[in-house]
């Protein structure tokens, strides 16, 4: 044996040195056995907590995201954002008129029918509905037509008229942009590109009845200058081949019919028949709770036009721009903020 | 997680030898006994298996070294303790050894735990080596330079 070895020899681990280090151990097993439950139940818990968190996320995905937005226009100003539910999960008001309105009672998840409804029946609501006002629903919606024919469903019966169209969410958000509804916003359009002198602010300040008199009183304007033809060269963002229609009427104002005439004031049609109060057609076919056209050909639950080409899956105008480049009733088509 | 009776067999077998070790390369016996702890504490949680009772053992003097190494590298300022506060009654044999252990330890940190490994515990410059991760030229040149160390304290009545 080296001398290193032996010197070393005599050292040992004592008695108490390894009892010691077994108490020890046998301390740190227990406190591990019982770390490693709890790293369990705490994982566990963390995943219960992001399931549950996914659903809510998922849930609030499904349910509050509106997929379509109707603009309900009179004096009030009043956008309700609707789920694919059918339920109404946004309420904004664009003018004080609108928020006063709102301020009585809350149509977040009602049926959007039932929504309306309600809004038409409220006493103050109702106070707007004149004989010379005009309600103009405006649809942002992947199936407008569907929305549409519900609300034509609705009864509106008093001496109001009533206008339907459809726009897209680039037209809502810059009407947002400007403080003020798209149903709105789209009027404003539909008048400035008539008149070039009246603004944004003009509008604000006008009932729908006030905007639609002035594009009304502007196309006849136009029609009488044109003699009769409707295609406005001038027209922002219409292409020169014309709106698509095949008698170039003007159908920037969303529903309109190829015989220009005057349907102020509401809807009315070339036989003269005074249909205000309710959209109509000119060929008195049978139009019960949808808005139909004059061809004649059933389209009910769609918004289409005299060449009778199906466009059922929406809007599809030449110009079909939002922004003051022609809008012609926007197609519907993308509607999510 | 090994079970108490194999934390059993393991103290009882390898305790001298990790205690030994912690004498070589530690100044304090507060020091060694955590340190000592640690290391079985180490063994205990280690999660693979051995090849062999030799394997264990390199394993053991391994861990035992770089627990070592970590406790003085976090308690860098200690001042060294005398050798009496480290040795407990019984462990020198007679003062020759006493001496020779002295000089031992007071030979820098890697020559002692080389000087230790091959001449306490029998392995080889290879095998050492590949215990403490380095190339067997540096254990070469550790041991050289430990024994003249030695040789100069000692004499040559050490080996």
């Amino acid at each position: 044996m080296n001398g290193i070895r032996r010197s070393m020899e005599g050292i040992t681990a004592s008695r108490e040195l390894k009892e010691g280090t077994l108490r020890y151990l046998e301390r740190q097993r227990a406190r591990r056995g019982c770390t490693a439950w709890r790293r369990v139940s705490v994982y566990g818990f963390a995943a219960a907590c992001c399931l549950f968190l996914l659903l809510g996320v998922g849930w609030r995905f499904l349910y509050a995201i509106p997929t379509s937005y109707i603009s309900m226009d009179v004096n009030p100003s009043i956008e309700l954002g609707v789920n694919r539910y059918g339920r109404v999960v946004a309420a904004e008001a664009y003018n004080q008129d609108g928020q006063d309105i709102l301020e009585h009672f809350s149509l977040k998840n009602k049926p959007y029918v039932q929504a309306v409804s309600i809004l038409l029946e409220d006493e103050t609501y109702r106070g707007y509905l004149t004989e010379n006002a005009t309600l103009v629903f405006t649809v942002i919606s992947d199936s407008p037509e569907a929305i549409m024919e519900a609300l034509g469903s609705i009864g509106m019966t008093e001496p109001y008229s009533v206008l339907t169209y459809t726009s897209d969410s680039h037209c809502m958000e810059e009407a947002h942009r400007y403080q003020m509804s798209f149903g709105k916003y789209r009027a404003y359009l539909e008048l400035a590109a008539y008149d070039k002198s009246v603004t944004l602010e003009d509008c604000h300040g006008m009932s729908m009845g006030e905007i639609q008199e002035r594009i009304v009183g502007c196309r006849q304007h136009e029609g009488e200058s044109q003699g009769g033809h409707h295609h406005r060269e001038g027209y922002p963002g219409q292409e020169e081949d014309g709106t698509g229609w095949e008698d170039g009427a003007d159908r920037s104002g969303g529903t309109r019919w190829e015989d220009d005439a005057d349907q102020g004031g509401g809807t009315q049609w070339e036989d003269g028949v005074d249909r205000s109060g309710g959209t109509r057609w000119e060929d008195n076919a049978d139009q019960s709770g949808g808005t139909r056209w004059e061809d004649g050909a059933d389209q009910s639950g769609g918004t289409r036009w005299e060449d009778g080409a199906d466009q059922s899956s929406g809007t599809d105008w030449d110009s079909g721009d939002c922004g003051g480049r022609g809008y012609g009733g926007h197609h519907g088509g993308h509607h999510d903020r | 997680m090994k079970n108490s009776e194999e934390m059993n067999r393991a103290v009882e077998m390898y305790a001298d030898m990790v205690r030994r070790i912690c004498l070589v390369h530690l100044k304090n016996k507060h020091d060694m006994e955590d340190v000592f702890q640690n290391v079985f504490l180490k063994y205990m949680l280690y999660k693979g298996s051995f090849e062999n009772e030799e394997h264990e053992k390199a394993w053991l003097v391994r861990v035992t070294v770089n627990a070592c190494g970590d406790w003085l590298r976090s308690l860098s300022r200690r001042r060294w303790i005398p050798l009496e506060s480290l040795l407990e009654e019984g462990d020198a044999p007679d003062d020759a050894s006493r001496e020779v252990m002295e000089a031992v330890l007071q030979l820098p940190e890697k020559y002692r735990r080389v000087i230790y490994l091959f001449y306490y515990e029998g392995y080889s410059a290879v095998e050492i080596a590949g215990i403490l991760g380095k190339k067997e030229n540096t254990v070469y040149t550790w041991l050289s330079r430990a024994r003249a160390m030695l040789r100069e304290k000692l004499g040559g009545e050490w080996a």
